[in-house]
C-alpha cells in the first residue's frame, strides 16, 4: 500500500511542503471529497470567510484516478462554500486529476493569497509558483491555449477572477462547476494549476485489478443504461422522461411540465445537432455530446443545462441552449446556478418586484447578460451573488429555488419527493448528485418508486447518498454506478406490470434498507452488479473494502461533511426547501404534489443515526470509527 | 532508473525533439542530459541517435534503428472501449479516436491515425487498461535484442 502524498502550498509566502496523509486517514476516508472534508476540519479554523487569505482549497484525487478503471478521471475540489457557508465540493472529469498523480501528488492543499495573478505548476514532484499576469482576464478556453499542450490544466475564467459566487473551473472542456470554488481560486489570485510528470500510479494488485477492469468495462458496455441510453442520448435523454413524469422544472419551478420540451430533448439533440460522442479520459460510457458552435466542435449541453436554459426560463431554443452552455463554460460559470439565478430574476420581473432586463421566454439577451454577470458589471453584479442573496435583498425566499444557498438541479421535487429530501439534506446544498439522485429511482429512471409517496424515501436517500459519496471518493464518475438498476428491468421496460409492481412494492422496503444499513459489516462480498467500485478500490489499495465497508465509507463522507457544516454554523433549519416545494401544490387541488419535509426529515435523521438537530450521535461516530470528531 | 546519455553526444537535438515525455534537455552542439525522474525508458532516444550515445539502465548502448523499423502500436479494435487513455498519453499526437461511420454509431476505437508522428515509445500500450495495444516491429528482428545478441 502506498500512502497518498499531498502538497501544501502557501501562496502568501510562496512556501511549498510535502503533506503526507496518515494511514488512519487514508483507510477511513480513502480520498476525494471525504478526505478533503476531513483535512479542511483540521486545517481551517471555524467561521473563516471563504475569501479570507487563510482559507484552504483542496484539489485532490482518489486511488482509482489515472489507473484506467472505467470513468476514473474525476478529481475533486473542496473548500468552504461561497454560496452556503458550509462545505463545498466540486467534481470534474478533465485530464488534470490524472496528470496531477503522474506529476507526483495525490492532492494539493492551497492556502494564502498571492500578491499578483499566479499559476501553480507541478512538474515531476516539484512545485513552482509562476507569474500569470498574461493569463489574467482570459476566458477558460484562451487561457488553456496559452499553456503548454501536453500538461494537465485547471483554470478559472473571468467569473472566478471577479468572485462570481457560482464560478467554476475548467480542465480541458470539462467543468468543475458547482459551489463557487472558482471564486475561491480568484480570491487567492490563482488563475491556474498545471501538472505534468511520468510517475507510475500505484496499484496494489495490478494483475487482478486489470483483469477486473476488463470485466467491468464489458459489463458497462453491455448494460442498457451505460452501454445504450447514456451513449445515445447522454444525460440530455432525461428531458423527455422528466417531462413525462411532470418532474421537469418549468418557469422557475412554477410547473413540472412544458409542452415544447421535446424541442430541447436529448432525442432532438441527437437527431439534429450531435456531431459525435465525446467522453472524459478513461471513460467507456462516453456520454458527452459534441456539437458545433461558430463552425467549431465543442462540448454540448447536459440535461441540467437543457432544462434550465430551456423550460425553466420558458424557452425551447436548442441552438440558444447550446450557445449559452458554451458561453458559461468559457466564462467559467456554473450553468445550473447561473440559469437558476436568471430564472429567479425573471420571476422577480414577472411579479413586478425588480427588473434585471431578463424575461421568461426571451433568450435573445442572455449571452450578453451572462457576460456582464461574469465581470460583475453594474447591477448585474447582484445576479452574480446567486438566488439566495437576491431573495434576501428583494424578497421572494419562497420561490428562490435553492437549498442552503446552492441552486437546485433540474428535477422537480414535488414529483420526486426523495429527490426533494436529497436536495434539502445534501451537505453542499441543493445538488442532485450530493443529494442521492433519487430522481433516478422515482421519476426519470426505468423504475419508479411512487414519486409522491414519502414512505421508504428517507431510507433509500441515505442508501443512495452513501453509495454515490463512496463512488466519488475513489475518483469514479457517478454514472458508472447507474448499473445497479438491474438490466432485466430495462428489458421489461418501465410500463411492464413487473416493473410497475416493483415500483409500488418498493415503498414498503424502508425496513429492508434499514436492516441492510444496520448489518453492513455482514456485506463482506463484492459484485459486479452492485457497486463494482468497491472491488476496484480493494484491488487498488489493498484494503479490505467490501460492499458493506464501501457504504460505510460513503456514510463517513456524509458525516464528516455534516460535522464541517455544523461547525460553520449550519443547523437542521438549513436542511430545508423553499416554500414553493413544501407548501404550494404543483397541481392545485392535489394534496400529494408537495414535498412533506415534516415526514421525511425525522425519518432521515433517524436512519442516519443523527439527532433531531442533524448532529451525528456519538454511537454513530463510534460505529464509523471517527469518534475523535465527537463534541458534546 | 533512467537511461543515460554518454560523452559521445554531439548535441544534434534529435533525441530531445523526439522524446515523448520531454525528458531530454541540452543546447545544440552540447552534451544532452536525460531527466532521471521523467525518463520512462522507452528507448526512443537510442533509436534516433547516430552516435549510439545512449545507454540503458544495464549500461548497454542502444543501437540506431532506421525509422521504418521502429515498433508501432497495433490496436485490437474489438477490445477497445474508446476510453482515450492512450490518446491522452500520446504526446506526439499519433493516435486519435475513429469517427463514427453514421449518425448514432457507438463503435469507435483508438487508431494510429498519424503513423508518421509515432515514435514507437510504447506508452500507449502500457497505459491501455484493457491491454489491447501491442507494439509490433515491422521488421522480423525488433530493436535492441538484435544488437545485444
Amino acid at each position: 500500500m502506498t500512502l497518498p502524498l499531498y502538497a501544501k502550498i502557501d501562496l502568501t509566502t510562496g512556501q511549498c511542503e510535502e503533506y503526507p496523509i496518515p494511514e488512519a486517514y487514508f483507510r477511513r476516508y480513502i480520498g476525494g471529497k471525504a478526505l478533503a472534508a476531513r483535512l479542511l476540519l483540521d486545517l481551517t479554523p471555524a467561521g473563516l470567510d471563504p475569501f479570507d487569505p487563510r482559507s484552504v482549497v483542496i484539489v485532490n484525487t482518489g486511488p482509482l484516478n489515472g489507473t484506467g478503471a472505467p470513468s476514473s478521471s474525476r478529481f475533486n475540489l473542496s473548500s468552504k462554500n461561497v454560496l452556503t457557508g458550509g462545505i463545498a465540493s466540486s467534481n470534474c472529469g478533465g485530464l488534470f486529476g490524472v496528470m496531477l498523480r503522474h506529476a507526483g501528488y495525490e492532492g494539493l492543499i492551497i492556502t494564502g493569497k498571492a500578491e499578483k495573478p499566479c499559476r501553480i505548476d507541478v512538474t515531476d514532484g516539484e512545485i513552482t509558483i509562476v507569474d500569470a499576469a498574461e493569463l489574467w482576464g482570459l476566458d477558460t478556453e484562451k487561457a488553456q491555449e496559452e499553456l503548454p499542450k501536453h500538461v494537465g490544466k485547471l483554470v478559472i475564467g473571468p467569473s472566478g477572477e471577479h468572485l462570481v459566487r457560482y464560478a467554476g473551473l475548467a480542465s480541458g472542456e470539462r467543468m468543475a462547476g458547482r459551489c463557487g470554488v472558482g471564486a475561491v481560486f480568484g480570491s487567492k489570485n490563482l488563475k491556474a494549476v498545471t501538472a505534468y510528470g511520468t510517475r507510475k500510479i500505484p496499484v496494489e494488485h495490478p494483475e487482478k485489478f486489470y483483469k477486473f477492469v476488463k470485466k467491468w468495462v464489458r459489463f458497462l458496455k453491455g448494460h442498457a443504461m451505460t452501454g445504450d441510453a447514456l451513449p445515445h442520448y447522454g444525460s440530455a435523454g432525461l428531458v423527455n422522461k422528466a417531462n413525462a413524469a411532470h418532474a421537469l422544472p418549468t418557469l422557475n419551478f412554477q410547473q413540472g411540465v412544458y409542452d415544447k420540451a421535446d424541442e430541447v430533448s436529448g432525442e432532438t439533440l441527437a437527431e439534429t445537432k450531435l456531431t459525435r460522442n465525446g467522453g472524459c479520459v478513461s471513460c467507456p460510457i462516453r456520454c458527452e455530446r459534441r456539437v458545433m458552435v461558430d463552425g467549431r466542435e465543442v462540448k454540448g449541453p447536459e440535461y441540467e443545462t437543457l432544462g434550465f436554459f430551456g423550460p425553466n426560463i420558458g424557452a425551447h431554443d436548442l441552438d440558444a441552449v447550446i450557445r449559452l452552455n458554451y458561453v458559461c463554460d468559457i466564462l467559467g460559470l456554473d450553468t445550473i446556478s447561473a440559469a437558476s439565478t436568471l430564472a429567479f430574476a425573471m420571476e422577480l420581473k414577472q411579479r413586478g418586484i425588480k427588473d434585471f432586463g431578463v424575461t421568461f421566454g426571451d433568450v435573445s439577451n442572455l449571452e450578453e447578460v451572462l457576460g456582464k454577470i461574469a465581470v460583475r458589471e453594474g447591477e448585474y453584479s447582484e445576479l452574480a451573488n446567486g438566488s439566495k442573496w437576491l431573495s434576501q435583498k428583494y424578497g421572494g425566499a419562497d420561490y428562490a429555488m435553492h437549498a442552503k444557498g446552492l441552486e437546485m438541479a433540474s428535477y422537480e421535487p414535488r414529483r420526486s419527493v426523495g429527490m426533494g429530501l436529497g436536495y434539502a439534506t445534501s451537505n453542499r446544498g441543493g445538488c442532485h448528485l450530493n443529494g442521492g439522485y433519487m430522481a433516478l429511482l422515482e421519476s426519470v429512471g426505468v423504475l419508479s418508486i411512487r414519486p409522491q409517496d414519502s414512505r421508504a424515501k428517507a431510507e433509500w436517500t441515505v442508501f443512495m447518498q452513501n453509495a454515490l459519496e463512496a463512488i466519488s471518493t475513489g475518483g469514479c464518475c457517478l454514472f458508472s454506478g447507474q448499473t445497479f438498476v438491474p438490466q432485466i428491468l430495462f428489458m421489461l421496460g418501465p410500463n411492464h406490470w413487473i416493473t410497475r409492481l416493483l415500483g409500488k412494492l418498493a415503498v414498503f422496503t424502508g425496513p429492508v434498507v434499514r436492516l441492510l444499513l444496520a448489518f453492513r459489516p455482514l456485506l463482506r462480498f463484492n459484485t459486479l452488479f452492485l457497486l463494482p467500485h468497491a472491488e476496484a478500490l480493494r484491488l487498488a489499495t489493498g484494503f479490505p473494502i467490501y460492499t458493506g465497508s464501501f457504504l460505510d465509507l460513503g456514510d463517513r463522507c456524509y458525516t464528516v461533511e455534516r460535522i464541517y457544516n455544523l461547525r460553520e454554523g449550519l443547523t437542521e433549519k438549513d436542511d430545508a426547501l423553499p416554500k414553493r416545494l413544501t407548501h404550494e401544490q404543483q397541481v392545485p387541488g392535489r394534496k400529494d404534489t408537495v414535498v412533506r419535509m415534516d415526514r421525511l426529515l425525522p425519518q432521515y435523521y433517524k436512519t442516519r443515526g443523527w439527532d433531531p438537530h442533524s448532529k451525528p450521535k456519538r454511537r454513530t461516530l463510534k460505529r464509523l470509527g471517527m469518534e475523535e470528531l465527537w463534541q458534546p | 532508473m533512467s537511461y543515460h546519455i554518454t560523452e559521445d553526444c554531439i548535441g544534434c537535438t534529435a533525441c530531445s525533439r523526439l522524446c515523448p515525455v520531454f525528458a531530454i534537455s541540452g543546447e545544440r552542439g552540447k552534451l544532452h542530459t536525460i531527466n532521471e525522474k521523467r525518463c520512462v525508458e522507452c528507448g526512443v532516444c537510442g533509436r534516433i541517435c547516430t552516435k549510439n550515445a545512449v545507454e540503458n539502465t544495464a549500461g548497454d548502448r542502444l543501437p540506431k534503428l532506421p525509422r521504418k523499423e521502429w515498433p508501432k502500436p497495433v490496436i485490437q479494435q474489438d477490445g477497445c472501449s474508446a476510453c482515450q487513455m492512450c490518446v491522452a498519453a500520446c504526446t506526439p499526437g499519433a493516435l486519435s479516436l475513429s469517427l463514427p461511420r453514421f449518425r448514432g454509431d457507438l463503435k469507435v476505437f483508438a487508431q494510429l491515425s498519424a503513423p508518421a508522428k509515432c515514435v514507437g515509445c510504447g506508452i500507449c500500450a502500457q497505459t491501455c487498461p484493457l491491454r489491447v495495444i501491442t507494439m509490433e516491429a515491422p521488421a522480423a528482428e525488433p530493436t535492441k535484442e538484435g544488437a545485444a545478441a
